[in-house]
């Protein structure tokens, strides 16, 4: 029975690994630019769907193809910041909401258009490979993907912290202003910020295509997941992302197994209500007032 | 009379008369949805546009609406002129439950969580077969009569749609007018200082979010009687009303009273016309075309028909005196 449960608690945090690097991608975004991207859920269905043709087409292996899929999905991300958030007056937050919403709209019925609804995907032969860690048996898809997500929030953690990018990036997440006195080109910087989350959730496309299907409208459950995963994390915060992630992930596997996977957006809705009843800035939230970041 | 009566007048004879010179049920139906949109658009502007609380989630109410009313009808017998009541009650209640611990959170956050729970009460009706029968949705039997708020023609439909259209306008222009549409306005400018001023906020927006909550789900109601059929996905779509409403009253003009009903007018033939001319040949590509217009809206119309009208008239040379 424990080993049971042991079993479930390791598939939920294998699983809460790959929210919180959709998530984290998202907080790069939100951070800097102070946007919501709510296309980021559709970017995660593209880089599947291209995984999916790569290895289709051209019997290139995802974990193979994901460098060029990343760089693909960091020109998503530029594309949307550059002429789908620049071009707003004003960049006014509802409006961006909207907009971005409006973009996923065009993907998703773009894939329905291009390649129909029928569910794909990438059947090889690590798929059936099976990682035993005492009574528990991991599949090697949720492991790599496992360990893809924690190794790229450590290197994002460390890009941000040393490189003179990741350090522009920060100086205009915390004043845009004084960034732009000390030289930054914040527009430049905000077109960066959400390539690379964008690049992100290219990257966990990637990674989820060995094990989950890819169909044209997966990529909202994705992206609601990421949005309850960074209220969760509090607001911008990374480690709080990840921490997030882990939790929504185990609440799932906990609630498909106890109760039905019909209702899991249900389930980890509620938990975020009581949070937010609870303690409105998240888990890990930034301290009073960070609830109020992009209004 | 002032000239703002008289145009109101003229708008409503203009509107009452059309079925006497177009019999077309084609038509007549095209307008009962411009109504029924405009009327709902409306009723999201109030808490929307009025409040500034983005709410992304107003499908819930309208899906409420629709299926309070007609299991009210299918099951009890009740007629739909009650039912719509109670499910606006029932809106109104869950709004304060759900939506107002909300109201903590800020601009996109509240519309975040409001689109969430939206499409968490689809997943419940779509869940709860026992009540609703899930995906394959309930059909009410078509029984034309007063009591079953049904009709042989589309008349009856077109002018219960618009009586109810007429009088959300006519509300949106009292509260705009009123002592609290001014509340409104400055809690949207600036909450804290709203507050500062002695503004009880939170009552406020607890005011709009009731009314706005209510008439979008008796908008459901009427939506459910005039399809006759209702399906979780449809009466819940994110896409198909929550973004819907909030992208007509942007169109048109979000905060302004006439903004929404402007906007159904433009959108609601727009997707008619699309559909008409895609529609059914391949899936997708109405959708995607959907998808570009939202996203074009959004950049060069962001403030809506209404002000950019109102703009232009402002730019007319000097000495040219503005009308009312």
């Amino acid at each position: 029975m424990v080993d049971r449960y042991l079993a479930i608690l390791a598939s939920g945090i294998l699983l809460g690994g790959i929210y919180a690097l959709i998530a984290l991608g998202l907080t790069v975004i939100l951070g800097v630019v102070r946007i919501m991207n709510l296309a980021q859920g559709a970017a995660v269905m593209l880089a599947m769907y291209l995984a999916f043709w790569l290895f289709k087409i051209f019997e290139i292996h995802p974990y193979v193809s994901a460098p060029l899929i990343i760089l693909v999905s960091f020109f998503l991300g530029v594309f949307i910041q550059r002429f789908i958030v620049q071009p707003i007056p004003g960049a006014i937050m509802d409006m961006v909401l909207i907009a971005t919403l409006g973009f996923s709209i065009f993907l998703e019925n773009l894939a329905l258009f291009l390649w129909g609804a029928d569910y794909r995907t990438v059947h090889t032969a690590i798929n059936n490979m099976i990682f035993r860690i005492g009574p528990i048996n991991v599949s090697y898809p949720r492991l790599v993907a496992f360990i893809v997500s924690i190794l790229s929030a450590l290197v994002l953690y460390i890009l941000m912290k040393r490189t003179m990018i990741g350090k522009a990036l920060r100086a205009v997440a915390q004043d845009r202003e004084a960034a732009e006195l000390m030289g930054i080109d914040s527009k430049r910087m905000y077109i960066y910020a959400v390539g690379v989350g964008t690049a992100l959730a290219g990257l966990a496309g990637v990674i989820l295509i060995p094990m989950y299907y890819a169909f044209p409208s997966v990529g909202g459950y994705f992206m609601l997941a990421a949005v309850v995963v960074i209220f969760l994390g509090g607001l911008g915060n990374m480690i709080g992302c990840i921490l997030g992630g882990f939790i929504i992930g185990i609440l799932e596997v906990f609630s498909g197994y106890f109760l039905t996977t019909a209702l899991k957006e249900t389930i980890y809705f509620s938990a975020f209500i009581l949070i937010l009843l609870i303690k409105p800035t998240g888990i890990l939230g930034l301290g009073k007032g960070s609830e109020r970041i992009g209004t | 009379m002032s000239g703002k009566t008289v145009w109101a007048i003229v708008g409503v004879l203009f509107l009452g008369g059309i079925p006497l010179f177009v019999h077309n049920p084609y038509f007549l139906h095209v307008f009962i949805l411009i109504f029924l949109y405009g009327a709902i658009s409306g009723a999201w502007n109030i808490i929307a546009g009025y409040a500034g609380q983005f709410s992304l989630g107003h499908a819930a109410f309208f899906g409420i609406g629709a299926y309070t009313s007609t299991l009210l009808f299918l099951k009890l017998g009740v007629t739909p002129w009650l039912g719509m009541v109670a499910g606006g009650l029932l809106s109104a209640l869950v709004s304060v439950l759900i939506f107002y611990p909300c109201f903590k959170l800020k601009g996109i956050f509240f519309a975040l969580a409001t689109l969430a729970f939206g499409e968490v009460i689809m997943q419940v009706s779509i869940y709860w077969r026992g009540l609703t029968r899930g995906s394959l949705g309930l059909m009410i039997p078509f029984r034309p009569s007063f009591y079953n708020m049904m009709f042989e023609s589309k008349l009856g439909y077109y002018y219960i749609t618009l009586i109810f259209l007429l009088g959300i306008i006519f509300l949106s222009y009292s509260i705009e007018n009123s002592k609290m549409g001014f509340y409104l306005k400055a809690i949207k400018d600036d909450e804290d200082a709203a507050e500062a001023m002695a503004i009880d906020t939170a009552k406020c927006k607890l005011a709009a979010l009731l009314i706005s909550s209510f008439l979008t789900s008796v908008g459901g109601s009427l939506y459910a009687q005039y399809i006759t059929l209702i399906e979780p996905e449809v009466a819940f779509s994110l896409f198909g009303i929550s973004i819907q409403i909030a992208i007509m009253s942007i169109i048109g003009g979000i905060g302004t009273f006439l903004g929404p009903a402007f906007g159904a007018f433009v959108l609601v033939p727009l997707g008619e016309f699309i559909r008409d001319l895609l529609g059914g040949k391949t899936p997708g590509i109405h959708a995607m075309i959907y998808g570009i217009m939202v996203i074009l809206i959004v950049i060069l119309l962001p403030k809506g028909i209404m002000r950019w009208i109102s703009d232009l008239v402002q730019k007319r040379p000097k000495g040219v005196p503005a009308k009312g």
